[in-house]
């Protein structure tokens, strides 16, 4: 019975997988999140258990059937988006000038104007620096946080709760909050800044210098806890008998952490950064809040100048060339974090 | 079974899946009987706008038993543009009713969501006194190729407003020039050693840059933007005077932190915490100033360059008929669009929100008459607007106003000289209009 499960499987895994990677990297990263556990489990799990209990001849299209209704919702709002993005990147078609309304071929004169536009290659770079700025250290702090309360002690719910509680928070409100503390004078960052002996300057949204700054503190605020708990599951999985014997051998914390925690919890980083580079890319809710990528498109960042070229300019054509420019960017990305840590894999294996 | 089961369930899913989708699709009004129609409109002010609307809702539905109006609340403008935008591109039907921005009037028309209200308005019987009654100065934005495209609803403007009670104690009277501005506001700045404990003045230039500057432009003498749809007057000497006057307010007189400053938040908060004696804002926080300040508020235009001249700018949005919903729904949106502008209702909507009263006989009205008794900034805000010039509106109006503001702010933070910077706007500006002309 129990055997007949687990070798059943492999089999339903595969659409789990899809799920994962499919919708998780146009989508946000909330519903790749619950597509890879939702319905790769109950797959696993519910049916194909019953089917082996049985004994029964397995059905060849019920797999297909049980997972048509996701392939239907990736169809609709992952693969369809994207080809007629593609197309309509072709297509000369600007809504606030009545000649343009209706889309005309154009070949690449999209990609032309695009590429030719400095406010591009300016958000191109602030959008390096935030995707850079923001992801190692939210991850390398999501893993420390979980370290930290991966542990029993009293009032360890209230420290977890602590860190988690900004994720919990919709951006929008966590970015209103931040606006508050980012008052020049007495807002509380501030405050706390110039307490700790900081005297330069506190105009976090107006200053040009800083408000991609800003941007970014508050991305690393809200990620890191939604980072920990992944880790904080990866370690709770990990298994005991490998640190005790490190124990004995005498290897420190550091040593541990470096030598036996980290790879071992390879697959979860792998995960964890995979959503967390996809995510930096999609985040734009903090930017509408905080500075409207200002100053002078100072933290203007690529989904949120999409945006403006898109329902602020009019400009559907080259608001589908910056589409196509971000899911080449998300793929190159996530297939390259696959295939580098899949050769690590095999190093270190 | 349990096989059959899941089979089911997946069947059903996909089903109720397919369904949800065509639904968007049956939905047909019949031609007669009662009518509904839906009214898109923003709710991200400092306001109870959803349970204003909503009164307003049923008094129209008592008085026209046939006509259901379903309020859909959303945002801010940008949503409420957003969401007609993505249903009409996804082949939808808009709502008959919408509250947009007065100045996206040209984008309005030119994607072809929007139509001329002259057909509507050329049945009603007083129809020129109707017009007439709305202030010039919100109604410049309705007009286009002769047509009007829209009636002023919730409409604002930039003003200054001062803590009375401190220009007092200091011996100083409302400041009717830049001259007497800047010395105003270097005298009323309070520091305690390196820090400031009172601005003389705060003019937040992130957020809504273009808006809040544009009456120093007008101020100079030279609006940057004129009647035509396709041209804007950046790189003027009065338009880089502005500039170079709101730099030397920092750097000049230290009367407010130097750079583009993103004060728009918390501006009203420090003028009514007596950390700012000056500050320019929209009418739309006066709600908000008034109750919180323990002294004499006063409100008033913007001083301009030479004495006893002022400027201000009106904002806000309008009411627009949307062209493709059915032509009985817009016939009932026109019908709640007179009842949302009756005077009475103009007034009430005023008091209850602080926005500007978009008709001259509201004002008239007894209960405004009491309220401005108790509140006499609300006669304040209005008196302001003879002096506004006209926003910032025209083709392509995204793109040229993002310009603006990015140059703008360059200027501001030094990063270029305000000659430099306007010239840059300027040609940029020009180039992104070309293809309107």
């Amino acid at each position: 019975m129990r055997r007949s499960k687990s070798s059943s499987r492999p089999q339903f895994a595969g659409p789990g997988v899809t799920d994962a990677n499919g919708p998780g990297v146009t989508d946000a990263n909330g519903p790749g999140v619950t597509d890879a556990n939702g319905p790769g489990v109950t797959d696993a799990n519910g049916p194909g258990g019953a089917a082996g209990g049985r004994r029964r001849p397995r059905s060849v299209i019920l797999p297909y059937l049980l997972v048509l209704p996701t392939l239907i919702f990736v169809a609709m709002f992952t693969i369809w988006p994207t080809i007629s993005s593609l197309l309509g990147s072709f297509f000369l078609q600007r809504l606030n000038i009545a000649k343009y309304r209706e889309p005309t071929f154009a070949g690449f004169a999209n990609y032309a104007t695009l590429f030719h536009d400095p406010t591009f290659y300016q958000v191109l770079g602030n959008t390096a620096f935030y995707v850079l700025g923001s992801v190692p250290v939210s991850i390398a702090l999501g893993f420390l946080f979980a370290l930290l309360i991966n542990r029993r002690m009293r009032g360890i719910g209230l420290a977890r709760l602590a860190l988690f509680h900004p994720t919990v928070l919709p951006m929008v409100s966590v970015a209103t909050v931040w606006l508050f503390l980012l008052t020049p004078d007495y807002g509380l960052f501030n405050s706390a800044l110039s307490f700790i002996g900081y005297r330069g300057a506190q105009n976090w949204t107006g200053n040009p210098d800083l408000a991609l700054l800003a941007i970014i503190f508050v991305a690393i605020w809200k990620n890191a806890g939604y980072y920990m708990i992944f880790y904080l599951a990866g370690l709770q999985s990990l298994p005991r008998e490998v640190f005790e014997a490190a124990r004995l051998d005498g290897a420190g914390a550091l040593t541990t952490t470096r030598k036996i925690t980290l790879p071992l919890l390879r697959r979860t980083s792998l995960f964890v950064t995979t959503i967390a580079f996809i995510g930096a890319f999609q985040s734009v809710d903090h930017v509408f809040v905080l500075t409207s990528g200002g100053p002078s498109n100072a933290s203007n960042i690529l989904l949120y100048y999409l945006w403006q070229v898109r329902f602020e300019n009019l400009n559907v054509g080259v608001a589908s060339a910056l589409t196509i420019v971000l899911i080449a960017l998300l793929l190159m990305f996530t297939v390259s974090n696959f295939l580098i840590s899949e050769r690590k894999g095999n190093l270190d294996g | 079974m349990r096989k059959l089961v899941s089979l089911a369930l997946s069947f059903a899913f996909v089903i109720s899946a397919a369904g949800l989708f065509a639904n968007g699709q049956t939905e047909s009004p019949a031609a007669s009987g009662p009518i509904s129609i839906q009214v898109f409109y923003p709710v991200a002010v400092d306001a109870p706008i959803a349970q204003i609307l909503n009164g307003y809702v049923s008094e129209f539905e008592k008085a026209n038993p046939n006509i259901t109006v379903k309020p859909v609340f959303s945002g801010g403008y940008n949503d409420v543009k957003t969401a007609i935008q993505t249903t009409i591109q996804g082949g939808g039907k808009p709502p008959a009713l919408a509250v947009m921005l007065a100045t996206d009037l040209y984008d309005l028309i030119n994607a072809g969501y929007i139509e001329p209200l002259d057909p509507y308005l050329a049945k009603l019987p007083n129809r020129d006194s109707y017009l007439g009654d709305f202030y010039s100065s919100f109604m410049d934005n309705s007009r286009y190729n002769n047509k009007i495209w829209s009636l002023p609803f919730q409409r604002s403007a930039v003003v200054m407003y001062y803590n009375k009670d401190l220009f007092k104690q200091s011996g100083l009277s409302a400041p009717n020039s830049w001259a007497s501005l800047a010395e105003d506001a270097q005298k009323l700045t309070v520091r305690n050693g390196n820090d400031v404990s009172r601005w003389g003045i705060l003019w937040s230039t992130v957020g809504l840059p273009y808006w809040l500057f544009q009456p120093l432009a007008i101020g100079a003498g030279k609006n940057v933007v004129g009647s035509s749809d396709t041209e804007v007057y950046f790189n003027t000497p009065e338009c880089i005077a502005a500039i170079k006057f709101y730099n030397s307010l920092s750097q000049k007189c230290k009367a407010t932190p130097s750079g583009a400053q993103d004060t728009w938040g918390a501006s009203p908060g420090d003028l009514a915490s007596g950390r700012a004696a000056m500050i320019v804002h929209s009418t739309g926080s006066l709600a908000g100033i008034l109750k919180q300040a323990k002294f004499d508020v006063g409100v008033m235009a913007v001083p301009g360059e030479k004495p006893n001249t002022y400027a201000s700018v009106p904002g806000g949005g309008n009411l627009y008929i949307l062209k493709n919903a059915p032509q009985d729904q817009k016939d009932a949106a026109f019908k709640f669009m007179q009842f949302l502008t009756e005077p009475d209702r103009v007034a009430d909507f005023s008091i209850k929100t602080g926005y500007i009263a978009a008709r001259k006989s509201a004002y008239e009205t007894p209960a405004m008459k009491d309220y401005i008794a108790k509140v006499p900034q609300a006669a304040e805000t209005r008196d302001a607007l003879q002096y506004a010039g006209k926003e910032l509106s025209l083709q392509n109006l995204a793109k040229v106003r993002n310009i603006f503001q990015d140059y703008l702010q360059q200027a501001f933070n030094g990063k270029l000289s305000p000659e430099e910077a306007m010239q840059k706007a300027q040609s940029e500006a020009d180039a992104s209009l070309k293809e309107f002309k």
